[in-house]
């Protein structure tokens, strides 16, 4: 007897792991995938608070349609961060639910690049609030065949609501050359985001004519760099340029940094912009030497509905957005405007509307998608770190760029 | 380049190369007991290095003045060795030692199994990121001049770990214990027919071993001033290469090969690119293991027929 | 194991035609039986079209990868920490020669022959001057042989793409048309053709395992696992018999690892064929039983499952319960997978030291031990 109604159980369990639950035509899901255990974990749940609070904000209904979300860990535990495996697990699980109407994701590009082939076969919209890799939009500018190579039907479903990294890569170099900075040392974590941004930081630094002192990349899962900032004290670089994120060791980087007496300012992408990478490096550490770039404005000088989500997200959240909140919330108000849009529960329909959107009324301000599926917004803000926190700098925008040399 | 970059190198490869040692120790003590390869333990200087940080948290000794604060580091080295050593010999008491007769690799997984168990209550412990670890010791220059740069930190680091070594030293050559652990070592039968009590000088090695990776988890909290729970897979693997690399089951072959990790680390870092360490320093290790298989300092085993 | 089981099929062979003969040949060939099941799964089970069928795909890989780290470790008795990286140089070599954006941009088999081929040329290369190293030392030679590997992939960039690895590698049969249905996009849209050819490469693989098992080489292997000097006397070439397992290892991770770079579609980033794959693969193989190949596949089928299906399904069905609507770590599944990961591992040796399924001649050496 007993063991029967272990059978049962056992079937009822597999029956649901198969997924079996019919779809509702009343409902449509929205899925996230991103990298929920290990070290990007605290980013990863700023964005998902941004994506709960839109669909709060949209009392969870939008159209005729009931809105469900499914928060999907593309990371495993024994891994740390994300996998192949695990992102293309989620990927499939979206694509086979057919209420699933959106996927938000990924954070990280690498990841993007696996599960966008496959989520393109299904037309299913791919919404990204981190991935800022060049080539999963602009042809011509990543590696060759890209992106074209992640669109096996031909059809394009990826729009991300985050610039790219050549505005950010390319706008940082022309900042260090308007401050006067001529000698330059550059470092990066040896993934796709970080070392592709360094690459492009790189590349503008040798059309401006700044001396490229050494470009090094790190192992992220070493525990400290004091033989390498040694070497870079005897180079003497004006300015230290890492290309990576906190969890690739930002802020053990700007520690050992301090503390081998290299005297050059630090500079980090927005892989950086986390209250936490403060707190790795030690305050103490970044008083007003550390720079950081940031696609967008940051949450205090927000306006008009920027403005809107701050309050909301603090009064739901108890505690100021972080730097990726916005894109999260914006990711997911880009998705649930395509679907009011298109008004029928086909993802065709759904992914053409969002590739449509030209004006777009959101907390970032007034933007679009371009024809690529890159947003119109181009403004980059400066941050630098005072008393522990990142204080707002200046806006860099693009047209006021120098002169190439 | 200059000389003083080659020297700087070097000094901060000592310094490194002490700490490894340190860790490496623990590898190299347990395996030449009961030949087991112990995979937790450097998820164990993880553990020590979370009790560390609660300690220096809960006690308040970062506002402290300088004297309280080297009392206090010595504190934290004797609560975190305690710690370290008392959990390995319980881990050995509950884990390894029912398996004593088993299959070699059977107290091998169990090591891993037990690493992954100290993983997750690290995990829980200080949270998925890397924690700051409050700075102690200052990283001031203690020479003249800024050319070089020999900080505060790395002579806590010499202070730790020479004595530590020195009484290790003592306790293997010139105690009883210490004579029962050679005993052991070399022939756990003939051991227990000359009246040594096996399982208790097991225990008093992992002890030992643990001991000093609570030493060494405190040690890298105060130098390197970040822990996370991830930590001691790395942490783990350059130990368990430099105890290999000195020959295993030697004490002095884990301080020079733990020396010898932590210089060519840093020197690869300068000639060759920081990118390549890793690749070079498990190079180095593979050539050296070819032409000499038994480590630096290890002895020839002989096969009995 | 108890004497009990060996007396078991004798009975049975007494008493009757159909039943029992057939519960006697499952009784040794269970793991075929299990396999000719799973071939039928994709008909009964739907979820197999989705991410099901590709997690189980992985781990059919896996015990491909794992039954190739067995030759040496089980059989052979020489412990290996390094197999990922044979399964990473597979999956590389088979990127390289088929991905569009490189000149090569060969067929499915070809590359696939071609990747084995150099997998199992690199692993002579690295056995050939290891051969005198002996139990751990040859362990930490080829834990660093894996760190290099890692290292060299991620950094080479020119060639294996970095960290962005190599990208898409196209499917099997790619371009092929087979009365109008263009059999490439069926591999790329429905999981289960992957998960038929897995399970196919698979079968073969444990098959001629077996029959290799029974030969000359095989019990040469074994009798240089169980005593190299004894070996040697009775006129086996030790050195070659030890070279032989390490091509054939290689050869198999190399092989796993052509076929997971052509499932994912990318040979992913280096850090997937770091330590923790090798380590996971030979904690499949020791909690299995050594040198069993049943045994070989339970344990990857319990340690991979667990991570690659288990885990995501029960992080999933948690969620979508209600249990733990804020998020807390403690009442996730990912949050206690480390821990109950290792309690398994340790649990299982402390159980059965020798494995789950462990082959019937490490049995009979257990039980002599003992006695």
């Amino acid at each position: 007897m007993q063991r029967r109604r272990f059978t049962m159980s056992a079937l009822a369990l597999t029956a649901a792991a198969a997924g079996c639950r019919p779809s509702d035509p009343g409902v449509i899901r929205l899925v996230s995938s991103l990298p929920r255990t290990g070290s990007a974990k605290q980013q990863s749940d700023t964005i998902v608070r941004g994506i709960r609070l839109a669909i709060a904000e949209a009392e969870g209904r939008v159209g005729a349609f009931r809105i469900e979300y499914l928060d999907l860990d593309d990371a495993t535990a024994a891994a740390g961060q994300w996998t192949s495996e695990a992102e293309a697990a989620n990927a499939r699980r979206a694509l086979q639910d057919p209420d699933v109407v959106a996927y938000l994701g990924t954070f990280n590009s690498g990841a993007a690049k696996v599960s966008m082939p496959i989520l393109n076969l299904g037309d299913l919209l791919m919404v990204s609030p981190a991935n800022t890799a060049v080539g999963l939009t602009k042809p011509g500018l990543g590696d060759r065949g890209e992106p074209e190579i992640y669109r096996p039907t031909g059809r394009r479903n990826f729009v991300r609501v985050v610039p790219a990294d050549d505005l950010q890569g390319q706008l940082s170099a022309e900042w260090a050359w308007r401050r006067g900075i001529r000698r330059v040392v550059i470092l990066d974590d040896n993934e796709v985001y970080g070392k592709g941004i360094a690459d492009l930081f790189e590349e503008r630094c040798r059309e401006l004519g700044l001396t490229v002192l050494a470009h090094d990349a790190i192992d992220a899962k070493a525990q400290e760099f004091r033989s390498l900032m040694a070497r870079v004290r005897s180079l003497g670089p004006e300015l230290v340029y890492f290309g990576g994120t906190t969890q690739t060791k930002g802020g053990q980087l700007a520690k050992d940094m301090a503390g081998a007496g290299v005297e050059a300012i630090l500079m980090v992408p927005d892989g950086c912009l986390e209250q936490v990478f403060i707190e790795a490096a030690g305050p103490a550490n970044l008083e007003g030497r550390c720079f950081v770039t940031f696609g967008g404005l940051p949450p205090e000088k927000l306006t008009g509905k920027g403005m809107a989500f701050v309050e909301h997200y603090r009064a739901r959240y108890g505690e100021m957005p972080e730097a990726y909140a916005v894109y999260g919330y914006e990711a997911a108000g880009v998705a649930l405007r395509a679907v009011r849009d298109a008004g029928v529960k086909d993802r065709r329909t759904i992914t053409d509307a969002a590739l449509a959107i030209r004006d777009y009324d959101g907390a970032l301000g007034r933007w679009g998608f371009d024809a690529n599926g890159d947003t119109t917004l181009r403004t980059l803000t400066v941050s630098t770190v005072r008393d522990g926190r990142f204080v707002f700098e200046e806006v860099l925008e693009p047209d006021a760029s120098p002169a190439t040399s | 380049m200059s000389t003083e970059i080659l020297l700087q190198q070097c000094l901060i490869g000592l310094a490194n190369g002490a700490l490894i040692a340190l860790v490496a120790l623990g590898y190299t003590m347990v395996y030449g007991i009961v030949r087991l390869i112990n995979f937790a333990h450097g998820d164990l200087v993880m553990l020590g290095a979370c009790l560390a940080l609660s300690l220096v948290e809960f006690s308040g000794l970062t506002a402290a003045g300088p004297v309280t604060t080297w009392i206090g580091i010595a504190g934290l080295v004797l609560a975190c060795g305690l710690f370290c050593g008392s959990l390995n010999v319980l881990v050995d008491r509950v884990v390894y030692r029912p398996l004593r007769g088993a299959p070699k690799l059977a107290p091998l997984v169990s090591a891993i199994g037990v690493s992954f168990i100290f993983m997750n209550v690290g995990l829980f412990w200080i949270g998925p990121a890397d924690r700051s670890f409050p700075p102690l010791v200052p990283a001031t220059n203690l020479l003249a001049g800024d050319r070089l740069q020999f900080t505060a930190r790395d002579l806590l680091v010499v202070a730790i770990v020479v004595p530590l070594m020195v009484a290790l030293t003592v306790l293997v050559r010139a105690t009883p214990l210490g004579r029962a652990m050679r005993a052991v070592a070399q022939d756990p039968v003939a051991a227990t027919l000359m009246g040594v009590d096996v399982e208790r000088v097991i225990a008093a090695t992992f002890f030992l071993g643990g001991f000093l990776g609570g030493a060494a988890s405190v040690v890298h909290g105060l130098t390197i001033t970040t822990i996370g729970f991830q930590m001691g897979f790395l942490n783990g693997l350059y130990a368990f290469t430099a105890a290999v690399l000195g020959g295993i089951g030697s004490v002095p072959g884990a301080v020079v090969g733990g020396l010898v990790i932590g210089l060519v680390r840093a020197l690869s870092s300068l000639l060759v690119g920081e990118r390549w360490t890793g690749a070079v320093v498990f190079g180095i290790l593979i050539v050296i293991l070819v032409f000499r298989p038994e480590g630096l300092l290890g002895r020839r085993t002989v096969d009995k027929v | 194991m108890s004497e009990r089981d060996a007396e078991r099929p004798v009975r049975g062979r007494r008493s009757g035609p159909f039943w029992p003969r057939t519960r006697t040949w499952l009784r040794r060939h269970w793991d075929l039986a299990a396999l000719a099941l799973l071939a039928m799964a994709p008909a009964v089970v739907p979820a197999l079209g989705g991410a099901l069928g590709g997690q189980v795909t992985i781990v059919f890989i896996s015990c491909i990868l794992a039954l190739g780290l067995n030759v040496m470790v089980g059989s052979t008795g020489l412990v290996h920490l390094g197999i990922a990286a044979f399964f990473g140089i597979g999956a590389f070599c088979h990127a390289i020669l088929t991905v569009p954006t490189e000149p090569f941009r060969w067929s499915f088999l070809p590359a696939a022959a071609l990747s084995v081929l150099i997998t199992a040329g690199v692993g002579l290369a690295l056995g050939a001057p290891t051969l005198r190293l002996r139990g751990d030392y040859l362990a930490i030679v080829t834990l660093g042989f894996g760190e290099v590997v890692k290292v060299s992939l991620r950094n080479l960039e020119q060639i294996t793409g970095g960290m962005k690895g190599l990208n898409p590698v196209p499917p099997p049969a790619a371009g092929l048309r087979l009365g109008g249905v263009d059999l490439g996009m069926q591999f790329a849209v429905d999981p289960r053709w992957f998960y038929a050819l897995a399970l196919g490469v698979l079968a073969v693989v444990v098959v001629a395992l077996r029959r290799l098992e029974r030969s000359r080489l095989g019990r040469a292997w074994m009798a240089v696992r169980e005593d190299e000097l004894a070996a040697a006397a009775t006129g086996i070439s030790a050195s070659r018999v030890k070279l032989s397992a390490f091509a054939l290892s290689s050869a198999l991770a190399g092989l796993a690892g052509c076929l997971y770079a052509a499932c994912l579609s990318t040979t992913a980033d280096p850090n997937a064929y770091d330590f923790n794959r090798s380590v996971m693969v030979l904690c499949a193989v020791i909690l299995g039983g050594l040198g069993s190949i049943p045994g070989t596949l339970l344990g990857v089928a319990l340690l991979v499952g667990f991570d690659t299906v288990l885990a995501p399904w029960a992080d999933a069905a948690i969620q979508q319960s209600g249990i733990n609507p804020g998020g807390s770590m403690l009442l996730s599944f990912s949050g206690w997978r480390l821990a109950l990961f290792g309690f398994v591992l340790v649990l299982v040796m402390r159980l059965k030291p020798a494995g789950l399924m462990p082959s019937r001649r490490m049995a009979a050496e257990l039980r002599e031990a003992r006695a």
